[in-house]
C-alpha cells in the first residue's frame, strides 16, 4: 500500500454557487488508477463523492474526467502523487459527474431498419468502418472541441458517427447533408478532440476531412473556400500578392555566416511567402545565423493545406508533385517549415522523400547560439498544427526561455484554422475573443507564436503584439550584438 | 405520505445491458415500453465489457445439433434442455437482427460474418467484432432503440418490485438523489445481469452486484442451480486493485499459450487434449492448481503467452487486450501476461420458461439474471447469445401479455420506505460489509469448496445482515439497498452449494467424492424460493 494525496473538484448544484477544491490523502496498492483513487475517497474519507464508473476497464466510457487539466478515462490512468482531479468541461451534474445524455442522444443512428435478408458489408468497409466505431461515447472530445463550444456545430463524435454511417450501404440517408447541416465545416481542425480520445480515432483526418471531401464533390463546398481553392489553381497560392513576396528578397541559396553546419531547404508557405514576408527573412536569418545554408527552391507554392481542410482535394496531387520536385531536384534532404500549417501537412498528408523539420524542432535539435536576454514577459500560444498535429511544444519553449520569461496559458485553439476563419468569421472571431482573454489574463507584454495564421487572427483579438518565434530570438541575437559580448 | 412520481406502461424493463434492451426493443410492438436502468444505456452492465463473441452457427459444415451438444456437455448437463434448444436455434435469427440493425461484425473475404474457435466447443462458431464483440453489439441495440418508442429512465436503480393481487405490477425505483419513483406495469421484465462482484477478484461492472437475483427471490420467484459460478481462467493479476479484470478467451483462441513460472505447458497434465482450449472450468482449477502447488508467478498467477504470434495478429485481433495491458506496462506482443482465475459469471438465476416468464406472474427474464441455459457451466460466447434470444422471447411474451390495472399496494410502498429511512440512523458503512463479504465469498464459495468453509461463509454472511447498514444521505441509499442485495445473493449462492452434496461443472466440493459423472449425476437444479428449497431428484 502506498499513501497518495489528491485534490478533487467538488460542486453539488444544489447547495453551491462554484466548485471548489478538497484535499484528501488515501491509501492505494501499487499501480492504482485515479478510479481506485476515488473509490479510496468515497469509501475512507467522504462517501458523498459522486463519480461515474461501470466497466473498470476503459471500455464503456462512463469516467472520464481531468486529471491536471487533461481529460483521460480515471480507470486507465495512473493516480500519482498530488494530482487533481477535476470534472470534463461540459455542465456538471455533481461533483466529478458530468451530464453525457444530451450528447449521447444527439448522435445520429442507422435508417432506416433493413427488412431485407442480413448481410454485411464487403470486408475492406468493415475495416473502414471499425476504426471509427470504437468510440465509448466518453465525451471526452466533445469537452474540449472549440467549434462546439462557440457554435451549433454538433462536435466531434457525432461527425465521427456520421462518417462511419455514410460508409455503411445498409444506411439509406444522406449522411453529407446532415454533416453539413450539423457544422461540418465549423471544424477549425484543430486536433484537440482526437488527441485526448482514449481510443485514438483520427476524427479530424478520417471523419471530417473525409466526410469534407464528400460534401465538396456534392457541391457543399463553402463559397469562401472554393474562391481559394481557385486562386490555388490559377496562381499556386492561397493568398493574393499585395507586397514583394519571401521568393522576390532572396536568392535560392542563402549561405550561412561562417562555416557551413548543414544544408537545408527552407518550405516557406504562402502566409509567410505572401503577407509576412519580412517575418520569414527573419527566420532565414536566424538559421543562417546558426551555420545553415537555406536553399529556396523558387518553384516551391501552396502545400495544399487549404484544400486537404476544406475537401477540395483534386488538385492536391499535382500540389504535391510539384513541391516535392521542386526540393528533390536540388537534393535536399532536410527542409525546414516555419508554419504549422504547412509542417504538418508536409508531415502527414505527403510522402517526402526528404525529412521535415519544423524551424523550432531543428535548431532545439541542433543547438543555437544564445541570444540576449530580453526581459520581457511574454505568453505563448501553440498552433494547433505544431502543438497536437506534430507534437512540437517544448522546443519553442526552450528556445523563447532564453529570450523572455514565459507565463502560460491554457493550450487552446485561436479559431483561425480549418477555413473558418473566411467560412464562419463570427466562430473565428468568438475564438479569438477567447484567445485575447486568456492572453489579458497572463499580463504578459507579448504572444509569441509559430504559426502565420494564429499570428494574423490573435493580433485581432489583443492589444498586445503577436510575434513568430523567429523575429523575437533575432531580436535576442541583435540585442546581443549591441551590448558587444 | 410522501407523494411519489408515478410512471405507469405496459412493459417495465430493469436494466439496459444486451439482454433488456432487446426486450424493450421487441415489447415497444405491443404497448407502451418504459426500461429503466441504474447505469446510462449502452454503459452499464457487462454486456459492453464482452470481448470475445457471439456463438450462432452459421456455416452449412456446422449444425445447430453441434451447438446443442457442446452446451449440454460443457454444462455437464445441468442445462434445462429446451432452453439449450431455444438458444441453439435462434441464436443464428438474432445475429441476423443485429446485422440488419447495422452492427459491424468481423467478416471473412466473402463478407461472410467470421467466426474464430472458442473453448469446448467442436466447431469456430463465435462470431466476432475485434474484442470488442459486446460493444459492438450494444452500440447496435442503442441505436435501434433509440429509433423506437421506449421511454428510458437512466440512472434510476430498482430497489424493490411491486406486486398486486399475486402478481409483479412493476418495481420501486431510487433516482440520483434518492428520491423513489414508482413504476407500474402489466408484466416485468428483469435484465439486471450477473452478481459476482459479491467476490474479491471478479470481471464484473459496477452494476454485477446480483440485484435482479434478490429482488426476484424477494418477491417470491425461484431461483435454480445459484451455486453455479463461472471462475474465468484468465483474469489479470496486477495492478492489485484492478485485479480480476478479464482477459478475454479470445486470447486464448487465437492461439494463446498456458505456461508456469517453469515455462511448462501445464494444461497437458490436465486436458492434454483440449489444452488451453479445454472448458473454462477445466482451465481454472489447473491454473489454481498450479498456482496453489507453488508453480504460479511473482503477481500470483500463471503466464499467458502470445509472444510467439505475428504483432499483426494480435493488433488487429485483441486491440482492447494489447491496449489495455499497455497501459499497465506491459506489451503482449514482446512479453507474456499474467493472469489467475476470477468470478466471471453465474449460470443460475430466476427459474425461466422458454418464453422468459419466472414462477411469478408478470415477472419475466432474460440474459444473465436467468438460470438453466448455460447448467453448471457456461461456454464461452453462449451468454452474448443468450440475452438476445431470451431478452427478445422476454419482451414479446411481455409484450403480449393481458392489461391490467396499473395499480400498487400503498402498505408496500410504505414498507419499503420505511425501510429506507432506516438506513439514515444506520451504523454499518456499506463499504466496509461489501469488502468483508466478498473476503468471506472468495474463501468459503470460491473454485473449491468443502462443507466447514460453506458453513463459515454462512455465518459471516448472517452477521453481516444482522447489521444495520447506514446512508450518510439521500444520495448512498442505492449503495445500502445494492450492499443489501449483495448479502441476499451470496447467501443464494452458499445455501445452493450446501443444496447441492456432488462436484458438477463450476461447483466443485474438494470433501465428497462421488460414484457418477455428469451425465449420470442423480441430480437436477438447486432451487430456492422464500417458500421453498431443495435438489431435484433425476431418475436415470
Ligand atoms: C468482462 C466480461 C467479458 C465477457 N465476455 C463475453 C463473451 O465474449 N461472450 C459471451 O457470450 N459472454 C461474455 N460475457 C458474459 C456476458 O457479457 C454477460 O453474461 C451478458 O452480457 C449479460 O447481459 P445482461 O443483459 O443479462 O446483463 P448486463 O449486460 O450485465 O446488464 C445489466 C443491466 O442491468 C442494470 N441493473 C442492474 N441492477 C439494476 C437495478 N437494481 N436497477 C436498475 N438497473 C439495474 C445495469 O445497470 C445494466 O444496465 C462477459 C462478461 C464479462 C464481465
Ligand atoms: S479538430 Fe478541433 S474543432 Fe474539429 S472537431 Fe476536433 S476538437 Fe472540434
Ligand atoms: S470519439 Fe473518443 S473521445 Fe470522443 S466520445 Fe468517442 S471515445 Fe470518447
Ligand atoms: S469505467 Fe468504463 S471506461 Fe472507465
Amino acid at each position: 500500500m502506498k499513501e497518495l494525496t489528491l485534490r478533487i473538484s467538488r460542486f453539488d448544484p444544489k447547495k453551491d454557487t462554484a466548485p471548489h477544491f478538497e484535499n484528501y490523502t488515501v491509501n492505494v496498492h501499487d499501480g492504482a488508477r485515479v478510479l481506485h483513487a476515488l473509490h479510496a475517497v468515497h469509501d475512507d474519507c467522504d462517501p458523498t463523492l459522486t463519480y461515474r464508473y461501470c466497466c473498470g476497464t476503459g471500455q464503456c466510457g462512463s469516467c472520464a474526467v481531468r486529471v491536471n487539466g487533461q481529460p483521460v478515462l480515471a480507470c486507465m490512468e495512473e493516480a500519482l502523487e498530488g494530482i487533481t482531479v477535476e470534472p470534463l468541461e461540459i455542465p456538471v451534474i455533481k461533483d466529478l459527474a458530468v451530464d453525457l445524455l444530451p450528447y449521447i442522444n444527439e448522435l445520429p443512428i442507422i435508417c432506416p431498419v433493413s427488412t431485407e435478408a442480413a448481410t454485411m458489408p464487403a470486408k475492406d468497409i468493415v475495416e473502414t468502418m471499425k476504426p471509427l466505431r470504437s468510440c465509448i461515447g466518453c465525451m471526452a472530445c466533445v469537452s474540449v472541441c472549440p467549434a462546439l463550444s462557440v457554435s451549433d456545430f454538433k462536435g466531434p463524435t457525432s461527425m465521427r458517427q456520421e462518417m462511419r454511417l455514410s460508409l455503411d450501404p445498409r444506411d439509406k440517408k444522406d449522411r453529407t447533408a446532415e454533416a453539413v447541416n450539423g457544422g461540418l465545416f465549423r471544424c477549425t481542425s484543430c486536433q484537440a478532440c482526437w488527441k485526448v480520445c482514449p481510443k485514438e480515432i483520427q476524427i479530424p483526418g478520417k471523419a471530417i476531412e473525409k466526410l469534407r471531401e464528400v460534401a465538396h464533390f456534392k457541391g457543399h463546398t463553402l463559397p469562401r473556400h472554393a474562391e481559394v481553392a481557385a486562386l490555388i489553381r490559377e496562381t499556386g497560392r492561397s493568398v493574393t500578392w499585395t507586397e514583394p513576396s519571401l521568393l522576390e528578397l532572396t536568392a535560392e541559396v542563402m549561405e550561412p555566416y561562417g562555416p557551413v553546419k548543414k544544408t537545408v531547404g527552407f518550405f516557406v508557405g504562402c502566409m509567410y511567402n505572401l503577407r509576412l514576408p519580412k517575418t520569414a527573412l527573419d527566420a532565414v536569418e536566424v538559421l543562417r545565423r546558426n551555420g545553415f545554408r537555406v536553399v529556396i527552391p523558387r518553384d516551391q507554392i501552396c502545400c495544399g493545406s487549404p484544400l486537404i481542410r476544406t475537401g477540395q482535394t483534386e488538385y492536391v496531387d499535382t500540389l504535391k508533385a510539384r513541391n516535392i520536385a521542386a526540393f528533390t531536384a536540388l537534393g535536399i534532404d532536410t527542409v525546414v517549415t516555419m508554419c504549422a500549417g504547412c509542417g504538418s501537412t508536409l508531415k502527414h498528408d505527403y510522402e517526402t522523400p526528404f525529412k521535415v523539420i519544423d524551424f523550432s524542432e531543428l535548431l532545439a535539435e541542433t543547438g543555437f547560439g544564445s541570444p540576449a536576454h530580453l526581459g520581457l514577459n511574454v505568453t505563448y500560444h501553440d498552433p494547433c498544427h505544431l502543438a497536437r498535429g506534430q507534437g512540437v511544444t517544448e522546443q519553442p519553449r526552450t528556445i523563447l526561455r532564453s529570450l523572455a520569461d514565459i507565463t502560460e496559458m491554457p493550450s487552446i485553439c485561436c479559431g483561425s484554422g480549418g477555413g473558418v476563419r473566411s467560412g464562419f468569421p463570427d466562430e473565428a472571431a468568438a475564438l479569438g475573443q477567447r484567445r485575447g482573454d486568456e492572453i489579458k489574463k497572463t499580463g504578459a507584454e507579448m504572444v509569441v507564436t509559430c504559426c502565420p495564421f494564429c499570428e494574423f487572427h490573435i493580433a485581432g483579438h489583443t492589444d498586445k503584439p503577436v510575434r513568430h518565434l523567429a523575429t523575437l530570438l533575432l531580436k535576442g541575437y541583435r540585442e546581443q550584438e549591441k551590448s558587444g559580448t | 405520505m410522501r407523494s411519489d412520481e408515478l410512471v405507469d406502461c405496459h412493459v417495465l424493463v430493469i436494466g439496459s445491458g444486451g439482454a433488456g434492451v432487446r426486450a424493450a426493443i421487441e415489447a415497444d410492438q405491443y404497448g407502451d415500453t418504459v426500461l429503466v436502468s441504474k447505469t446510462i444505456v449502452g454503459k452499464g452492465g457487462c454486456t459492453p465489457m464482452a470481448e470475445g463473441g457471439y456463438n450462432a452457427v452459421l456455416k452449412e459444415l456446422d449444425s445447430c445439433e453441434g451447438h446443442y451438444e457442446d452446451t449440454l456437455r460443457g454444462g455437464a448437463y445441468l442445462n434445462d434442455p429446451g432452453l439449450v434448444r431455444v438458444l441453439v436455434d435462434e441464436s443464428p435469427e438474432r445475429m441476423a437482427d443485429l446485422i440488419r440493425w447495422g452492427a459491424v461484425f468481423d467478416v471473412d473475404d466473402l463478407a461472410c460474418v467470421a467466426q474464430r474457435p472458442f473453448g469446448g466447443q467442436r466447431f469456430p462458431r463465435t462470431c466476432y467484432a475485434g474484442d470488442r464483440t459486446g460493444h459492438e453489439m450494444m452500440t447496435t441495440l442503442t441505436e435501434r432503440m433509440a429509433d423506437t418508442g421506449v421511454e428510458t429512465y437512466q440512472e434510476v436503480s430498482i430497489v424493490s418490485l411491486l406486486q398486486h393481487e399475486g402478481r409483479a405490477s412493476g418495481a420501486m425505483g431510487l433516482d440520483r438523489d434518492g428520491e423513489v419513483i414508482l413504476f407500474r406495469s402489466d408484466s416485468t421484465v428483469i435484465a439486471t445481469g450477473g452478481g459476482t462482484r459479491v467476490y474479491d477478484i471478479s470481471t464484473n461492472s459496477s452494476s454485477g452486484t446480483g440485484d435482479g437475483y434478490a429482488l426476484g427471490y424477494r418477491a417470491g420467484a425461484e431461483v435454480i442451480d445459484m451455486e453455479q459460478i463461472q471462475f474465468h481462467p484468465t483474469g489479470a493479476v496486477y495492478p492489485y486493485d484492478a485485479r480480476g479484470r478479464l482477459v478475454t478467451e479470445a486470447v486464448r483462441g487465437e492461439g494463446g499459450l498456458l505456461k508456469n513460472k517453469l515455462g511448462e505447458r501445464f494444461m497437458t497434465c490436465y486436458d492434454p487434449e483440449r489444452m488451453e482450449l479445454s472448458t473454462r472450468d477445466v482451465v481454472s482449477r489447473s491454473i489454481a492448481t498450479e498456482i496453489l502447488e507453488g508453480r504460479g508467478t511473482e503477481h500470483g498467477g500463471v503466464y499467458l503467452d502470445v509472444t510467439h504470434l505475428p504483432a499483426s495478429q494480435v493488433e488487429s485481433r485483441l486491440p482492447v487486450m494489447l491496449e489495455q495491458f499497455l497501459k499497465f506496462g506491459v506489451d503482449i506482443r514482446t512479453e507474456p501476461m499474467e493472469v489467475a482465475p476470477t468470478a466471471h459469471h453465474i449460470m443460475g438465476g430466476l427459474r425461466i420458461r422458454p418464453d422468459g416468464s419466472t414462477t411469478m406472474k408478470g415477472l419475466f427474464a432474460c440474459g444473465e439474471v436467468s438460470g438453466g441455459v448455460h447448467g453448471a457451466n457456461r461456454l464461452g460466447g453462449n451468454a452474448l447469445a443468450e440475452t438476445q434470444v431470451f431478452g427478445k422471447r422476454a419482451g414479446e411474451a411481455a409484450g403480449k401479455a393481458a392489461v391490467h390495472s396499473r395499480d400498487h399496494d400503498p402498505a408496500q410502498v410504505e414498507a419499503e420506505r420505511k425501510h429506507l429511512d432506516e438506513y439514515f440512523t444506520g451504523t454499518s458503512e456499506p463499504a466496509g460489509v461489501w469488502n468483508k463479504l466478498k473476503l468471506s465469498m472468495w474463501e468459503g464459495a470460491g473454485i473449491f469448496r468443502t462443507l466447514p468453509a460453506l458453513e463459515q461463509t454462512r455465518s459471516v454472511i448472517l452477521h453481516l445482515q444482522s447489521l444495520q447498514l447506514r446512508a450518510v444521505t439521500a444520495e448512498n441509499l442505492v449503495e445500502c439497498c445494492t450492499v443489501r442485495n449483495m448479502l441476499t445473493t451470496a447467501s443464494l449462492i452458499v445455501e445452493s452449494a450446501l443444496l447441492r452434496p456432488e462436484s458438477r461443472g463450476a461447483h466443485v466440493r474438494k470433501d465428497i467424492s462421488q460414484a457418477w459423472t455428469p451425465e449420470t449425476s442423480p441430480f437436477g437444479h438447486t432451487y430456492l424460493s422464500t417458500s421453498c428449497r431443495g435438489i431435484e431428484k433425476v431418475s436415470r
